[in-house]
């Protein structure tokens, strides 16, 4: 996950967009995909500004936002998402 | 790759192939789309504008350029500038003739552009026999410039009987240049078409291929060597043709098709004159049967996971026929040499 004082957001080479089952992210650096089976847990614009490490939308039950938290942490580790200072 | 959600269907493109004109200023002897003359009818700028923002709506990722020559065309960046305040990115193949350092700083301020120069070869001869006098030089000239800037560039290859050998030089080419390699599978579309038992690589330079291409991992190849993809580059790219799934392309005049490869009136899905963009994508009897397109006389190879059938174009263009497997797959590759030998042993 995140340093602390720094927010996650989409990294500038990738794109997400809203499909059936989920998201599905984009990444020009490759090119890769990653299918998302999210459904409508994450809204698509969600990281396309910074968020910080345990902002999440709202609505969400503890047990999704542990799973929203995996899946954060998936991402970055993939690249689709990245570290950002908030300031 | 997640066949399970292609196969469900996407609600658009993933990346958008345009041939934004057919006119070029080389005659190259392995052009898919056999360019020269502009096409009669080509998109004005506001109906290329208007594509853009339809693209733009669908939620397309990427558009790849390519013609004929995209520079050719005098509003190609008013085009580019389009794409890219949508935050679309975007990818131009070029002969590299018409690139230099002022249009590269411009195209460079957008960060939202890669570049493909095409070169056919490591040497001079090998390269300008294919693509014109003096393009080698041309081209090198270009990637210099595209090198010392922060646009993303590649050299893209096509792969050939002639260049084959020299393929490991390329590499090593456009590493001493600070760029990337992408090799490019010929098919016999366009000007390929006319040239294709001349350039066509030969089954044992196309298993030589896969191999060394098995260790060189930095090497791109889009989606063209799926079919020869080996184990070791699993996971790079695709291992399924993705024309009207992951892709499909817009001709000079707005007609659309599965792939560039096969602009063709047969293809045919529909014309952005007559319908929208997503219309054509969501209802086109075309795009739904490659879809459907199940190449069940490859289901019994044991390399099937890993290819699908291969490329439906080729299968189109040697056979005239999309259902009936990749004629040049690995599997087919290793079976024609093992026959050969089997051949001149008996002789």
């Amino acid at each position: 996950m995140a340093a602390a004082g720094a927010g996650i957001r989409l990294h500038p080479a990738c794109r997400v967009r809203q499909e059936g089952f989920g998201l599905l992210f984009y990444d020009a650096r490759g090119p890769r995909l990653l299918f998302a089976e999210t459904g409508s847990l994450l809204p698509v614009d969600f990281y396309g500004s910074v968020r910080g490490k345990d902002e999440f939308p709202e609505g969400l039950t503890e047990n999704q936002k542990k799973a929203l938290q995996k899946f954060v942490a998936q991402l970055l580790e993939k690249g689709f998402l990245r570290e950002q200072s908030l300031c | 790759m997640s066949n399970r959600y292609v196969e469900m269907g996407l609600r658009a493109p993933v990346n958008l192939t345009w041939e934004v004109s057919l006119a070029c200023n080389l005659r190259c002897t392995t052009c898919l789309s056999a360019s020269g003359e502009p096409a009669a009818g080509e998109l004005s700028t506001a109906e290329a504008l208007d594509l853009v923002e339809q693209v733009h709506q669908a939620g397309v990722f990427q558009i790849n350029f390519g013609g004929g020559e995209p520079f050719l065309r005098k509003d190609f960046e008013d085009i580019l500038e389009a794409c890219h305040t949508r935050g679309i990115m975007t990818c131009i193949s070029t002969n590299g003739t018409l690139i230099d350092r002022r249009l590269v700083e411009r195209l460079a301020a957008t960060r939202l552009v890669a570049i493909q120069v095409s070169m056919d070869g490591a040497t001079r001869e090998t390269c300008d026999a294919i693509r014109g006098k003096g393009v080698f030089d041309k081209a090198i000239t270009a990637l210099r410039i595209l090198a010392a800037s922060s646009i993303p560039t590649s050299i893209n290859t096509v792969l050939t009987a002639q260049n084959a050998d020299e393929i490991p030089a390329m590499h090593e080419m456009a590493r001493t240049l600070g760029v990337s390699l992408r090799v490019s599978r010929f098919r016999p579309s366009g000007r390929g078409a006319d040239n294709w038992e001349a350039l066509r690589p030969s089954p044992a330079q196309l298993l030589a291929f896969s191999d060394w291409l098995a260790n060189s991992g930095d090497v791109r190849t889009g989606d063209s060597f799926f079919s020869l993809t080996s184990q070791e580059r699993q996971g790079l790219g695709l291992n399924l043709c993705g024309a009207a799934k992951l892709t499909c392309c817009v001709g000079p005049t707005g007609n659309m098709y599965p792939c560039a490869f096969l602009q063709t009136d047969r293809f045919k899905a529909g014309s952005l004159r007559e319908n929208t963009f997503q219309e054509i994508w969501d209802s086109s009897e075309i795009y739904e049967s490659f879809r459907n397109l199940r190449i069940h006389s490859c289901e019994e190879c044991n390399r099937f996971d890993q290819c699908h059938g291969g490329c439906p174009a080729v299968a189109w263009h040697l056979k005239n026929d999309i259902n009936g497997g990749d004629p040049e797959c690995l599997e087919r590759c290793v079976t024609s040499i093992a026959d050969a030998n089997k051949t001149a042993k008996a002789a």
